[in-house]
C-alpha cells in the first residue's frame, strides 16, 4: 500500500552542497600545499646552490691565492735575474774599460778587481808614462789612489797601483 | 520567531568554518613567512651569483696574467728550476777558456728567498775578449749565475789566469745536483 504519490528521495551524506564545499576546499588546499611544496623545494635548492657557490668561491679563492703566489714568485725571479744580469753586464763593461785604460807601453802582470777598488801590478818604462797615462785616468775614477814603484835592473819600474772608491761617497750617487 | 536551520547545514557550516580557519592559519603562519623568506633568499642567491661571477672573472684575469708572465719569462723560470750541474756548466762554457775548473758547490745564506750556491772558478784565457764573451754567455745560460767580485787576473806567459767566484741562484724547493761536481 502506498502512502505517497512521489518517489522517495535518496538521502546521502554527500549532498550537492557538500560536494561543492569539498570541491572548493580540495582545490584550495591542493593549491596551498602545492605552493608550500614549491617553497620547500626552492628553499632546499637555494640551500644547495648556496653550498655550491660557497664551495666554488672557496676553490676560486684558493686558486687565486695560488696564482698570486706564483706571480709574486715570477716577479721576484725576474727582479733578481735582472739584477744579476745587469751586474754581469756592468762587470763586463768594467773589465773592458780597465783593459782599455791601460796604455800599450805599460804591461800589466796582475789585476784584482774588487767591488770598490782595483789593484794593478805591472811594469812601466818610467814613472812619467805611468803618471800621465795610467794614474791620471785612474784618479778621475777612484777617490783614493796609491802607487808604489820598485826599480828593475833594466831601468824600468815595477809598480803596484791601489785604487779605492769610498763607500760613503759612492752611496750619495 | 525561531529560525529553523537544518542539521546538515549546521554540519556544513561548521566544516566550512574549520576548513577556512585552517586555510587562513596555514596561509598566515606558514605560507606567507615562507614566501617572504623565499624572496629574500632569491635576492641573496642572485647577489652571491654576481659575487661569484666577479670572482670568476678576477680568477680568469689573474690566470691570464700568470700565463703571460710564464710565457714572457719562460727562460728565467726554467733557469731557476734547473738544478745546477758543474759538469754541464763546464761543458757549455769551456769554449771560452783554455781551461776551466769549478770547485764544489757551497750553499750560502738565502737571498730574497732563493737558494744561493757559490762556486769557485779558476780558468785560463788567451785574451780578455774570451772573458767578455763568457760574461755575455752566462746571462743566457741554463742557470741564473752571477759573477762575484773580486776577480783576479794574472799574466802567466802568453795566457791570463783568472779566478773568481760565481753565485748560482735557484728556487728554495730545489737542490742543485752535487753528483756532477768536480772536486
Amino acid at each position: 500500500m502506498r502512502y505517497s504519490y512521489i518517489k522517495p528521495r535518496r538521502k546521502t551524506a554527500l549532498s550537492k552542497d557538500m560536494q561543492l564545499l569539498f570541491t572548493f576546499f580540495s582545490v584550495t588546499l591542493f593549491m596551498l600545499f602545492l605552493t608550500y611544496g614549491f617553497l620547500v623545494f626552492r628553499d632546499y635548492r637555494f640551500d644547495q646552490n648556496h653550498a655550491e657557490i660557497l664551495q666554488e668561491e672557496k676553490n676560486l679563492r684558493v686558486g687565486i691565492e695560488d696564482m698570486k703566489v706564483k706571480i709574486a714568485m715570477i716577479e721576484n725571479q725576474n727582479i733578481l735575474s735582472e739584477r744579476v744580469f745587469t751586474k754581469n753586464s756592468v762587470l763586463k763593461d768594467s773589465i773592458h774599460n780597465l783593459f782599455d785604460l791601460v796604455p800599450s807601453r805599460i804591461t800589466l802582470s796582475q789585476a784584482k778587481i774588487m767591488e770598490n777598488g782595483l789593484i794593478l801590478y805591472g811594469v812601466t818604462p818610467n814613472k812619467d808614462i805611468y803618471n800621465f797615462m795610467l794614474q791620471a785616468p785612474l784618479r778621475s775614477i777612484f777617490h783614493r789612489t796609491y802607487s808604489s814603484f820598485y826599480p828593475l835592473d833594466n831601468g824600468w819600474f815595477r809598480f803596484v797601483s791601489t785604487n779605492y772608491i769610498d763607500e760613503e761617497a759612492n752611496d750619495e750617487y | 520567531m525561531s529560525i529553523k536551520i537544518n542539521r546538515q547545514h549546521i554540519y556544513m557550516l561548521s566544516l566550512s568554518v574549520v576548513l577556512l580557519t585552517f586555510v587562513l592559519i596555514f596561509s598566515f603562519l606558514v605560507l606567507i613567512p615562507n614566501g617572504k623568506e623565499y624572496r629574500l633568499k632569491r635576492v641573496e642567491i642572485k647577489k652571491e651569483y654576481r659575487k661569484l661571477r666577479q670572482l670568476s672573472d678576477f680568477s680568469s684575469e689573474t690566470s691570464t696574467i700568470l700565463q703571460n708572465l710564464q710565457k714572457e719569462h719562460r727562460h728565467i723560470i726554467t733557469a731557476f728550476d734547473t738544478p745546477f750541474s758543474v759538469a754541464r756548466f763546464e761543458k757549455q762554457h769551456r769554449g771560452y777558456f783554455s781551461s776551466l775548473k769549478l770547485s764544489k758547490l757551497e750553499k750560502k745564506e738565502n737571498e730574497d728567498n732563493f737558494n744561493v750556491y757559490e762556486v769557485n772558478t779558476t780558468s785560463e784565457i788567451s785574451s780578455p775578449k774570451s772573458f767578455y764573451k763568457f760574461l755575455e754567455a752566462v746571462n743566457s745560460s741554463d742557470w741564473i749565475v752571477g759573477i762575484n767580485f773580486p776577480i783576479n787576473f794574472k799574466r802567466d806567459a802568453e795566457m791570463i789566469g783568472s779566478s773568481f767566484t760565481m753565485k748560482v741562484y735557484s728556487n728554495n724547493k730545489d737542490k742543485p745536483s752535487d753528483s756532477n761536481t768536480t772536486k
